[in-house]
């Protein structure tokens, strides 16, 4: 079965094999001065200052969690919202507490301040 | 028409995944990086459900699936808070450095 | 009986662990948090407490959900061991509770959400204990698992709290992922994730997946007993952690591992022709050897205690093991005496924790070397130690005594000699290590002569826990009785 493959192989074989053999003329052709303005990361704009890891405000954070929490709810109800023809109804019950205590935990979040931007 | 790609190769693959990830725990020292790996370990473990779960053709490791999913993700907020808040005392995510308690 | 009923437990800890955070937010963490919502929960817990002693009668019956034409996959089971797990879990986060409430109203500004926390902490406990499927068995591991984590790090001004929570996080998610993927193993090589279908179809499945995935299996569930060699989160946590938290996790969590150990065991994989005594027999040697030949060398009294409670887990492996080799006709008599064992330990440890408690409010420290003298400043305090500390070495008369002598004895029932033997032995090493704290608290010049006063509900804590320890060994009859009901779910298997 592996022969059913084989054009992924070739395709890959050619991809790689374009730049690589790019890269090799190139490096071949060119001439080799290097200068220490040369080496620099940046030949044009302005040079770089301080550490590249900045911190970012721990706000973000909170607002990814939130998210995260309610995006995953999604992946709870779809499948509820799915069958929800052939289910009884008390499991609509059911699926109500849920988004209630999701709600309970988003609640939280905003009285502790974590939807307020300071 | 193409074959079907084997059962073993889908668990080949969840098995190397997993041993990527359970070694990057072990190995890095970044915290950041080993919450990755984590979160690599789990996905691994996903793909084995998924595959089984096709292959005996039954929705219970789907549902498995959703729920692991859904534990990561809060089990990666709880992960990157406490690293948010030891960041703040250390100035670091590097593992070495969180040295105060010892025997 | 109704479902729901039979869920009532539970249920009344949801609705007031989710009352308590309501009430916390409300009032903005003020000062009523600190002094009322305690004694809500407290309230909470004695009335799931009695909805569990209501249910008693009526275990034994398994309820599931729906989830496809082919019927139903249980995933909780209320019989009598779940519900002697409950009754456990329940008691430990009432006496976890109390304790905390000076440490915390000094140590912490969020009063409110340590109850919350500690009471959904307890919740998971309950689930683990009636958990008869693999889905349910993760999610309630991960749950108790993310609150620990949570309370460890309760006191985020603390960097040692941090840390020891972001340790205990990070050996926890790699032990979890292990377990998972032998979940995932168990799954695929039984078609099923409910522990009576895979001990059904355990003959018929791949030797190897089963071999792998139960290993793979035990190393979690070690990790979460902190069994050697999966112990080395358990130091570092412990210290770190506030120190209820540190008795919660000594007492619910080593609960709840060895709850859903046992369940594993007995239901799930006795098919299988495994020999479980000889691995169980080196974890548990291994246990109470690292664990009390590390303790020697402590100076922190809760580093000591860490120490102290892997190589009580060991004890209670032997239990374990001896139950596994079912050489004679009684053998359930190791799983009676892990159960005993564990309801002595956690009367006991707790009493440890509260008189550290204690101690650490009113010193503020946990240094072994600063209880010199205790008994001139408060001789409650240091006569409760030593009953508690007679009680986790195992002389009588004291309930760890009852304990050890019915794992020992079990162990030697189906002939394991050696192992009996090396658990003795532990156990008189042990006694160096705990007089070491018994010999400062009565011999050691102190440098300060006041007098140190619990207030009273730490004061009601220490008698109850320390009234307690005495009764299970002086009156001990209902409490085995209790223990072999409770061991019933075994014969009902076979």
């Amino acid at each position: 079965m592996l022969q059913e493959f084989e054009f992924l192989g070739v395709l890959g074989a050619i991809t790689l094999t374009i730049p690589v053999v790019t890269l090799i003329i190139a490096w071949l052709l060119r001439p080799k001065k290097p200068n220490p303005a040369k080496q620099e990361t940046y030949e044009s704009g302005i040079k770089t200052i301080g550490d590249t890891w900045v911190q970012f405000k721990a706000q973000y954070y909170i607002y990814a969690i939130i998210f995260v929490v309610f995006d995953i709810e999604a992946v709870f109800l779809f499948p509820f919202a799915v069958a929800l023809r052939q289910l009884p109804l008390y499991s609509l019950i059911w699926a109500i507490v849920f988004i209630v205590l999701l709600f309970d935990g988003l609640l939280y979040g905003w009285r502790k301040g974590a939807l307020h931007w300071n | 028409m193409l074959e079907q790609v084997p059962v073993s190769h889908y668990l080949l693959l969840s098995a190397i995944l997993f041993s990527i990830g359970a070694g990057g725990v072990l190995i890095r020292r970044n915290v950041i990086i080993v919450l990755m790996c984590i979160e690599m370990m789990m996905n691994a473990v996903n793909l084995t459900f998924i595959t089984f779960s096709r292959y005996l053709d039954s929705a219970t490791g789907q549902i498995f699936v959703f729920m692991i999913m859904a534990v990561a993700a809060v089990e990666v907020a709880v992960g990157l808070a406490l690293l948010v808040e030891l960041n703040r005392h250390k100035q670091s995510v590097n593992i070495d450095d969180f040295n105060a308690l010892k025997g | 009986m109704n479902e729901l009923l039979l869920l009532s437990p539970e249920i009344v800890i949801t609705i007031v662990a989710f009352a308590v955070l309501t009430l916390d937010i409300i009032w903005k963490g003020d000062q009523r948090s600190a002094k009322i919502l305690p004694w809500v929960a407290f309230g909470g817990v004695v009335v799931a407490l009695l909805a569990t002693l209501n249910v008693w009668p009526a275990s034994s019956s398994e309820f599931g959900i729906a989830t496809d034409s082919a019927g139903l996959i249980p995933i909780m089971a209320v019989d009598k061991m779940a519900l002697f797990f409950k009754v456990m879990a329940l008691l430990t986060v009432a006496l976890v509770g109390l304790s905390a409430v000076e440490y915390i109203e000094k140590n912490s500004p969020f009063r409110g959400e340590f109850y919350a926390l500690t009471l959904f902490a307890g919740l998971s406990l309950m689930f683990l204990s009636s958990a008869t499927n693999l889905v349910m068995i993760y999610l309630s591991l991960e749950f108790l698992s993310i609150t620990s984590y949570i309370l460890t790090g309760y006191l985020r001004r603390d960097n040692r709290s941090i840390e020891a929570a972001l340790k205990y996080f990070l050996y926890g998610a790699l032990a979890s992922g292990v377990m998972l993927y032998g979940f995932s193993l168990l799954y695929g090589a039984t078609g099923s994730v409910d522990l009576a279908t895979i001990a059904v179809n355990l003959g018929s499945a791949n030797v190897f997946l089963v071999v792998a995935s139960v290993t793979l299996i035990l190393a979690g569930f070690g990790f979460k007993i902190a069994a050697v060699p999966f112990h080395q989160w358990s130091p570092d946590a412990y210290q770190g952690a506030p120190t209820p938290i540190t008795a919660f996790l000594s007492v619910g969590s080593k609960a709840a591992g060895f709850a859903v150990l046992i369940r594993v065991l007995v239901v799930a994989l006795p098919a299988y022709s495994f020999n479980w005594t000889v691995i169980l027999s080196m974890v548990a040697i291994l246990t109470m050897t690292v664990g009390n030949l590390t303790a020697l060398w402590q100076k922190d009294m809760k580093r000591m205690l860490a120490y102290s409670s892997i190589a009580q887990a060991g004890y209670m492996l032997i239990g374990l093991a001896a139950f596994t080799s079912q050489s004679s006709d009684n053998w359930s008599n190791g799983v009676q005496g892990v159960l005993l064992f564990l309801f002595a330990y956690l009367f006991t440890n707790l009493g440890v924790f509260a008189v550290v408690i204690v101690l650490e409010n009113k010193l503020g420290t946990t240094n072994i070397a600063d209880y010199a003298g205790l008994i001139r400043r408060s001789p409650f305090l240091s006569i409760a130690l030593v009953i508690f500390f007679l009680s986790l070495i195992g002389i009588p008369p004291t309930g760890g005594f009852m304990g050890k002598l019915l794992v020992f004895g079990a162990a030697i029932d189906q002939k394991l000699y050696v192992l009996a033997g090396i658990g003795i032995l532990n156990s008189v090493i042990s006694v160096y290590y705990y007089f070491g704290v018994v010999r400062q608290v009565f011999f050691a010049q102190e440098s300060d002569e006041t007098p140190i006063q619990p207030g009273f509900v730490m004061n009601a804590v220490i008698t109850v826990t320390m009234v307690m320890t005495l009764i299970l060994a002086l009156y001990g009859q209902p409490f085995i009785q209790f223990a072999t009901d409770s061991a019933d779910i075994l014969a009902a298997t076979f």
